[in-house]
């Protein structure tokens, strides 16, 4: 990219974080004079109110947990590349975090901003567009709802309790044997030493990652998502971040006015296992894959029954959804359909009689060949379980 | 065409030939009709794969662009090449552009300032790759038909079925969670994004 181009680029990216931001659209008020490194509080939680560019890491002494105060010695244990994987997803999983990223996907730039916290083992996380789409999520313990504005809708996803964000995936042996993990660089980004590390897939199954890892607290402030050719496409890049002590429960609660919205629950808890249940399960997997997780339960605004299949390699995971077909469905003809949200990707299709979904951050081809795969089998001895 | 010719051709849309050999090839760019429906089918290329990037021509020209693609099936091949391969065109389309105006005379840069989201390549190759004495012949040729430089077409983001939501949302709880994000980070986005061909740098001196 030359200087020029690079130029655009940054102007670009300060450009959308100042409209964002600022709440105004012209290009030319960009925050990048506005950083004021002590002027916002950690307790600063409207979406509207928060100038999550005044803020910084170096600003905020709560960030200042064992993560930073570990000692200055690392072994070559802790000083391999898989370790910051670990370390990363340690930070992003529980640590209290407040930041507004920019998100690069199919030629689309997009700000958001995501609140994470957890508190007295409660994850609670709420990542909304600053741009015009206004849809939200928000987690809070086993309730995630996602607020979807262009479609008036809530729904509303009562997850068991007893599952957890915290650890899952991991990295392995196993993982390491299908990706490639290099600390490639050592670098200042925005003023913080990373290491860039290198996730490089060794086949056509999955994806890869180019992280820059911050030094001293493991979160990630870059992120590419590569394919096997090393090509970005998608990236996620922090312009604001903070490690705030204490988050308030308000911070969590939505701004979208949902006056005459539709609200789709699935608070009817799991469904009670049946006898006559079929256990699906997948003839083949691409390299690397095993089951990680197979759940019965009900989805928003549906009454059926819906098989959960979690399929991963250590990295990515695809989740498999199998429901019978409604009988107003039966008679149509079988085709299969792609889809695709970002980098992830989406494949549907029918297998005697059920729908089958497959959804993962992997290349479409491997949603694909997954949903395929998928067989009945006998009923299975507990209908809710992790493998 | 020989292959020194043909050389100098690729230099020149490379903005990468002195300017002292730049004005003799426009001077038998203006003489030389094989050499000029050379690069006249070089400047309708190269617009072609923008236009696929960003850039969108006028309707008759881009029948002609078809009908010219269509007829190089190598080119048309690059046109879905990989995007080095595209970005390679790019100034190559940027200086046809203008040298464009003045010898297939169809083009003319509309002159305005781009907006954050226009298509930063397409301007960056008209103000930046050409090479200023081009620049000057277009001006001079009248420009008798458009060029237009619009924002860039969207890669329409698809706006989520409520089943898909609800799948996506479930998936979510079981991925990485720096999967997680991106997967709920591209569940958020819309179709108001602001379009950028390339990831943008990160933003410096906010995080720190």
């Amino acid at each position: 990219m030359s200087t020029s181009e690079r130029f655009i680029a940054l102007t670009l990216a300060w450009a959308v974080a100042g409209a964002a931001l600022a709440g105004e659209a012209s290009p030319e008020r960009t925050p990048a004079h506005k950083t004021s490194l002590e002027s916002a509080p950690a307790h600063k939680t409207s979406l509207d109110q928060a100038p999550a560019h005044k803020t910084s890491l170096e600003s905020a002494p709560a960030h200042k947990t064992s993560l930073d105060q570990a000692p200055a010695h690392k072994t070559s244990l802790e000083s391999a590349p898989a370790h910051w994987l670990e370390r990363m997803n340690r930070a992003l999983t529980t640590r209290n975090y407040d930041g507004t990223f920019s998100h690069w996907h199919g030629g689309r730039v997009e700000m958001l901003r995501i609140i994470h916290r957890v508190q007295d083992g409660t994850v609670s996380e709420r990542l909304a567009s600053l741009d015009g789409s206004g849809r939200e999520f928000i987690r809070a313990g086993p309730s995630l709802t996602c607020y979807l504005p262009d479609k008036r809708t809530v729904l509303v996803e009562q997850r068991p309790p007893q599952e957890s964000l915290v650890g899952f995936p991991a990295v392995n042996d196993q993982t390491a044997s299908f990706y490639d993990i290099r600390e490639v660089n050592r670098t200042r980004l925005n003023r913080r030493n990373t290491h860039v590390i290198t996730v490089s897939p060794k086949d056509e199954y999955r994806y890869g990652y180019r992280l820059w890892i911050d030094d001293s607290t493991a979160m990630p402030l870059k992120t590419q998502l590569c394919d096997r050719r090393g090509h970005v496409i998608e990236q996620i890049v922090f312009a604001s971040l903070t490690l705030p002590a204490h988050i308030p429960d308000s911070a969590f609660k939505s701004d979208v006015s949902t006056a005459g919205f539709q609200w789709l629950r699935n608070e009817s808890g799991p469904p009670a296992p049946t006898a006559a249940t079929l256990a699906w399960n997948a003839m083949r997997l691409p390299p690397g894959f095993r089951m990680a997780a197979r759940s019965a339960q009900t989805l928003p605004g549906s009454a059926d029954p819906v098989d959960h299949l979690v399929f991963t390699d250590g990295l990515a995971s695809v989740s498999v959804f199998v429901e019978a077909q409604r009988r107003e469905q039966a008679d149509q003809p079988a085709v299969p359909e792609s889809a695709a949200l970002g980098s992830s990707s989406a494949f549907s299709t029918v297998i005697d009689g059920h729908k089958i979904t497959a959804v993962g951050e992997v290349p479409p081809d491997t949603v694909r060949f997954i949903a395929s795969q998928l067989k009945a089998e006998e009923p299975p001895a507990v209908s809710s379980r992790r493998h | 065409m020989n292959e020194e010719l043909d050389s100098q051709l690729s230099a020149m849309f490379d903005d990468e030939l002195a300017p002292g050999e730049c004005e003799l090839l426009a001077r038998r760019l203006s003489r030389d009709e094989q050499l000029k429906a050379r690069w006249g089918r070089y400047a309708v290329i190269g617009a072609a794969i923008r236009s696929e990037r960003g850039v969108r021509l006028n309707a008759a020209l881009a029948g002609r662009v078809s009908a010219v693609i269509l007829a190089e099936p190598a080119l048309a091949a690059a046109h879905g090449a990989h995007r080095a391969a595209v970005r390679w065109w790019q100034p190559l389309a940027g200086a046809a552009v203008a040298v464009g105006v003045a010898l297939v005379s169809v083009l003319w840069l509309r002159a305005q300032v781009p907006f954050a989201g226009a298509p930063r390549n397409a301007h960056l190759t008209a103000t930046a790759s050409v090479p200023a004495a081009a620049v000057v012949a277009a001006a001079a040729a009248g420009a008798p038909d458009s060029y237009v430089v619009p924002r860039a077409p969207a890669v329409r983001a698809m706006v989520p079925s409520t089943e898909l939501a609800n799948y996506v949302v479930a998936h979510s709880v079981f991925s990485s969670p720096v999967a997680r994000r991106n997967l709920l980070s591209a569940f958020m986005t819309s179709e108001s994004g602001t379009a950028a061909e390339e990831p943008p740098d990160e933003p410096q001196g906010n995080v720190h």
